[in-house]
């Protein structure tokens, strides 16, 4: 937001108000013109006074110093040694006590002055710079005071100063200088608004020493401008310097020190020439021609798009207008003949060119910042004569003649609206005397009719157009406490079911019930990351999005997986502890071409490292173990189970890369990968620094959306259950879930109800290559007690399967 | 005769005397047996000489014998009661555990604080007739700022520096209302796609999608170009909600927002609204709740409060009434709908109620911090 420094005693010149600083400040708050922190200047104490310079000789030892007779008075009198050579006897400056704290000029920070021998002479306190008061950056001379001010005051009671640092919103340009903000405290505080002293333009000009032309009104709806002769360049009285400091400008010259002062006084930027060196003495706002180029005034010689507009004479031209102005037509120490321009332009084309010449933010002008803003060309008039005043008053100048080219006079819009829409909007009851009241205070012409109104904002106040505004503006100055607290009634609206954040929000209860601990990593991340989730690179996701102008490479693309942030906390972690168990749920982007990306919701689980003990090193009770296979094959069953999930429709176990080739998995849902299961790839764990047993899973929450299903009730079985344990040896090659499959087609009509796997053997008993299986076979019938021989004739059937398809040797036990 | 009562009755004291003393369970029963026993219990042969006895003598004499067994029975249920309890004290005291070892650990997973804080405003506004819903944090320029009243090269704009993903693409806009303020697809046009930088696009979708009565809390990620440091993240969470109806004020806003800060903070917070700028907001408002921790006084026991920085309010979140220009682009009749929204941040929420001193603390995801709150 645009921010403004307004100091107090300036804000004083336009409102008589016995209220502190702190109080307008709080009312300007309260009243939607923000307050950002109030600053106070001029805590200097008691040993900082004004002093005069009253004599000044050569440092007998040094050449680059002197020394200073300062009378601070009451006849007291000191000599100090000082760098500085911009001062003359009877010059009126800050002169600091030994013990004075100030701030160091050199450091910047604060600092008690202590006496010094400067080349064998001690100075008797010394004479000051604006920074060493903290009032500026210039430590290059000696802060030269206003003449008039009393010689020996403490410097806090002439120079002290509150300044209310303020945040202007953009709808807002009115605002945005010391008289906007006074004009707003006048109408919050209900007290008159001072105008600063001018003397009305006569708007003749002989065009044989000026001439102004729009070429474009569109761009330029207004251009007034100011013909003056016999200025006298130099500094800018004391006091304006002082202002433009406190207000965080540098002073320069008197010219633009006077326009940078009407700038911040009225709000209106205004733009100074050397008129002598105008070609056909012409000011002309119109279109940068093509491939027209200019030196503008920080020395940078720019090519011109022709959708910029510039200020040019009859041949060249002399600025970017409303941004920056050329250094060819510059004021200068000799210059003597002024134009002086004050124009309004349109604010998006200002916006456009201060982008496209990479002038926005500190690098571009104050006055570009301001033109950015709907500025009302109403406030040209005023501005430029305000400027002409100050220009006669302090340089001399002789004003030869005015004009003001202004085709389309903007239309300032009546807006209508009903009393009672006041409070339709605000549910507050305001009064109709007291909504004209606050109305007049802020210059709102208004008309009654009955309960219509008709209000006329002031022309500078661009924000206002629809009844809002205007409920707004009357809330605003009535105070938004006027406002009650009530608990709306009406129709409740019928609420809609999301079948998918009510299952994410599901699994996100299992994963913490099951121990994890949840993550939340930046969306964007670093493109490097991703050519490191394959030992040869390869990419495990599609192309991620890029931003256009990222905050830095770390967060240059959307991610397309979880993978890498998983990781990365994993790694960011093991520095300091030996396990972690963590998920994330979250979107992974993936490009849609002509459209917005896919924000697909993925679960990702990670456990490396020590599984138990739990907490680290307390292994009394649990020996230490690390994460294996079946821990993050078991989360993931066990979070099938949490959430009631059928079958993926593609059971096909397919390779995933990244991935242990031999410990993991993945299988499709619909034709895309719903699940990603296994040990990372140990030459991937390397790069990550994560320890060999770093196990992931990756969930597409659609897919487990897709295969949820409704829990089916089940009846506990009214008859007793039989149980045989058994004990095979197949061939090593021959998968578990093979034989448990035969096993069950085996004995699934015999009332097979549970298949128990108790251990897997492998060693001499079983023989070389083989291993063995045993398991417990739970069997029960809906309908009646299970015989022993009704069992046993169906393990027999099981047994025969299991000799016959896998060459299994059975032991019953 | 009154001397073998008189034996019975020794015979029961010597037996009481043994039973007392009897060391175990063992010396108790052969006790038993000794006296009481059916076969060859002392008592049970004094039964036996009641026939031979004259039959005068007979009542008392089996009177005797009957008290005297009473007696010993007694004696060896106490007996063998305290026995028991003795032993069962033994092996209770033998099986004390050291009750300050540290217990067989669970493994406790914790939700993140933003999911936490995020379950809590919506479960809040839930209770007020918010309809929790989200959208897309990857936005067409359109919904992130156009149908917001932020046309291209707006002031406003500054406000959200926003970070430009790197694509193009052709959105279905939905331009024109039509009758009964229901919206249609009216054309499609190419659009830029940014990554959202607040997250009051979905107020245009939500009300693209539904007639009112609407009340929609809307949390979700969102993305700024911004340099961040302790109290600012270029990728973070916000909450949005809006309500429309008929005749919604902003007295009802700010009656919705003093109960949300009620329920999330506690107490009897108050609520202060002042003026703020928001382009689809009109008027506007910024919310701020009086500082839980200092009670809005400004000031702890430890001196200035850290929680509010000595201004006694918490600022929360910008509110208004929905703009009518953004009504009307969705096709709702401004001079019958009017409503309002609001949005703030989850994370300065997360950090006022967990006490996090730094943003950035969150999507670091270090495990020591998230272990903690």
């Amino acid at each position: 937001m645009p921010s403004l420094r307004a100091p107090v005693s300036w804000l004083r010149d336009h409102i008589d108000v016995a209220v502190t600083p702190d109080e307008i400040a709080e009312r300007l708050h309260m009243a939607g013109i923000e307050v950002d922190h109030i600053e106070r200047t001029g805590m200097w104490g008691d040993k900082v006074h004004v002093g005069r310079i009253a004599a000044l000789e050569k440092h007998p030892n040094a050449d680059k110093l002197q020394l200073a007779t300062v009378e601070y008075g009451d006849g007291r009198k000191k000599t100090v040694v000082t760098g500085a050579f911009n001062v003359a006897v009877g010059d009126v400056v800050p002169y600091a006590e030994t013990g004075a704290e100030l701030i160091d000029g050199h450091t910047g920070e604060r600092a008690v002055l202590r006496p010094k021998p400067m080349r064998g002479i001690v100075s008797e306190g010394m004479v000051l710079s604006a920074k060493e008061l903290g009032l500026g950056d210039d430590h290059e001379g000696i802060l030269v005071l206003d003449k008039g001010l009393r010689v020996g005051a403490l410097l806090r009671d002439v120079l002290g100063e509150t300044i209310i640092q303020l945040e202007i919103a953009p709808n807002r340009p009115d605002a945005l200088s010391i008289l906007g903000v006074a004009r707003e405290a006048s109408a919050i505080l209900a007290t008159p608004l001072r105008q600063p002293p001018f003397e009305p333009l006569s708007y003749r000009l002989d065009p044989a020493l000026l001439t102004v032309r729009i070429e474009d009104p569109e761009a330029c709806p207004r251009f007034a401008a100011a013909y003056l002769t016999d200025v006298r360049i130099g500094p800018s009285p004391a006091w304006m310097q002082e202002r433009l400091r406190a207000a965080g400008m540098r002073p320069i010259d008197s010219v633009v020190d006077v326009t940078n002062y009407v700038m911040l006084e009225v709000g209106q930027p205004l733009h100074a020439y050397d008129a002598d060196r105008l070609r056909g003495r012409a000011l002309v706002a119109r279109l940068a021609r093509h491939n027209e180029t200019l030196r503008t005034l920080d020395g940078v010689d720019r090519i011109l798009r022709s959708s910029d507009l510039v200020i040019a004479d009859e041949e060249r031209a002399l600025g970017l207008a409303g941004i920056m102005g050329g250094e060819d037509s510059e004021i200068r120490a000799t210059t003597a003949t002024i134009a002086l321009e004050c124009a309004s332009f349109e604010p998006r084309r200002i916006r456009r060119t201060t982008d496209a010449h990479g002038l926005q933010g500190s690098s571009g002008s104050a006055a570009a910042r301001r033109f950015g803003l709907d500025l009302s060309p109403d406030m040209v008039p005023m501005a430029l004569a305000r400027a002409v005043h100050l220009l006669r008053e302090h340089t001399g100048a002789r004003v030869v003649g005015a004009t003001d080219v202004y085709p389309r006079p903007r239309h300032v819009p009546n807006v209508r609206l009903r009393f009672s829409d006041i409070e339709r909007v605000l549910g507050a009851e305001i009064g109709r005397e007291e909504a004209a009241d606050a109305l007049r205070r802020l210059g709102f012409a208004h008309a009654e009719l009955g309960d219509q109104l008709v209000v006329t904002p002031p022309a500078i106040r661009t924000d206002i157009a629809i009844p809002e505004d205007i409920i707004e503006e009357v809330a605003r100055i009535v105070g938004y406490d006027r406002i009650p607290v009530r608990v709306p009634t009406g129709v409740l609206p019928l609420h809609e079911r999301h079948p998918l954040e009510l299952l994410r929000e599901r699994v996100r209860d299992a994963l913490v019930g099951f121990g994890l601990q949840e993550t939340i990593s930046y969306a964007l991340i670093d493109p490097s990351w991703l050519g490191r989730l394959t030992p040869d690179g390869a990419a495990i996701a599609p192309e991620p999005l890029a931003i256009t102008n990222p905050t830095s490479p770390a967060q240059s693309v959307l991610r397309p997986t979880l993978r890498a942030s998983l990781l990365d906390t994993a790694s960011r972690n093991l520095r300091h502890r030996r396990g972690v168990a963590i998920f994330e749920i979250d979107p992974v982007y993936l490009a849609r071409p002509g459209d917005l990306p896919e924000e697909r919701w993925t679960i990702g689980l990670l456990v490396a490292g020590q599984a138990e003990p739990v907490r680290e090193s307390e292994s009394w009770l649990t020996a230490e173990r690390d994460w294996d296979w079946h821990d993050i094959l078991g989360l993931a069953r066990g979070l099938a189970d949490a959430v009631d999930l059928g079958p993926f429709d593609d059971q096909t176990r397919r390779p995933a890369p990244g991935l242990h080739p031999g410990r993991s998995y993945a299988v499709s849902h619909r034709g895309r990968v719903a699940f990603t299961i296994g040990q990372l790839d140990p030459r991937v764990a390397e790069e990550w620094e994560v320890p060999a047993s770093t196990f992931i899973a990756e969930i597409d929450l659609a897919a487990l959306l897709d295969v949820r299903r409704r829990p089916e009730a089940a009846t506990p079985p009214r008859f007793p259950a039989a149980w045989r344990d058994l004990a095979f040896i197949v061939d090593e090659a021959t998968a578990w879930e093979d034989v448990r499959a035969d096993m069950e087609a085996a004995g699934q009509k015999a009332g097979l109800e549970a298949i128990a796997l108790r251990d897997v053997y492998r060693g001499p008993q079983a023989g070389a290559g083989k291993k063995s299986f045993a398991v417990r076979l739970t069997f029960r019938s809906p309908t009646g007690t299970l015989s022993d021989a009704d069992v046993d004739k169906a393990i027999g059937r099981i047994e025969g399967r299991l000799r016959h398809r896998f060459g299994a040797t059975v032991r019953t036990s | 005769m009154a001397t073998t009562v008189d034996r019975l009755s020794e015979l029961a004291t010597k037996a009481e005397a043994e039973i007392a003393a009897a060391p175990d369970e063992a010396a108790v029963e052969a006790l038993r047996v000794r006296y009481v026993g059916r076969r060859d219990g002392e008592i049970t042969k004094a039964m036996r000489e009641l026939p031979t006895l004259p039959a005068t003598e007979r009542p008392a004499y089996g009177a005797a014998a009957n008290a005297a067994r009473v007696r010993i029975e007694a004696a060896l249920e106490r007996r063998t009661a305290a026995l028991r309890e003795a032993s069962l004290a033994r092996d209770l005291s033998a099986g004390a555990v050291d009750l300050t070892l540290p217990p067989r650990r669970v493994r406790v997973g914790r939700y993140h604080p933003i999911t936490r804080t995020i379950r809590e405003i919506s479960r809040i506004f839930a209770g007020m007739g918010f309809e929790a819903v989200e959208g897309p944090e990857v936005e067409w320029d359109y919904y992130a700022f156009e149908a917001l009243n932020i046309p291209a090269d707006h002031p406003a704009r500054d406000k959200f520096s926003t970070l430009w993903v790197n694509a193009e693409g052709t959105m279905q806009v939905a331009l024109e209302a039509t009758g009964g303020g229901r919206m249609r697809a009216a054309s499609a046009r190419p659009d830029r796609i940014l990554l959202r930088p607040h997250t009051s696009p979905m107020q245009i979708r939500v009300m693209e999608q539904r007639r009112p009565p609407v009340r929609v809390i809307v949390p979700g990620r969102c993305y700024r170009f911004e340099a961040t440091d302790a109290t600012h993240e270029s990728v973070f969470f916000q909450y949005e909600g809006l309500a429309i109806d008929e005749q919604l004020t902003m007295a009802d806003l700010k009656g919705v927002l003093y109960s949300f800060a009620r329920q999330l903070f506690g107490g009897e917070r108050k609520v202060r609204f002042r003026p703020d700028y928001f382009p689809f907001t009109e008027p506007s408002a910024e919310i701020a709740f009086d500082c839980f921790v200092c009670d809005g006084g400004g000031t702890t026991d430890a001196g200035k409060c850290r929680t509010c920085g000595g201004s006694g309010w918490i600022e929360a979140a910008g509110c208004g009434m929905v703009h009518p220009d953004a009504l009307r682009r969705v096709g709702y009749d401004p001079s019958k709908y009017q409503g309002f929204a609001f949005g703030g941040g989850v994370e300065r929420l997360a950090m006022l109620l967990t006490g996090t001193a730094d943003i950035r603390l969150f999507q670091q995801n270090d495990l020591r911090y998230l272990e903690s709150v």
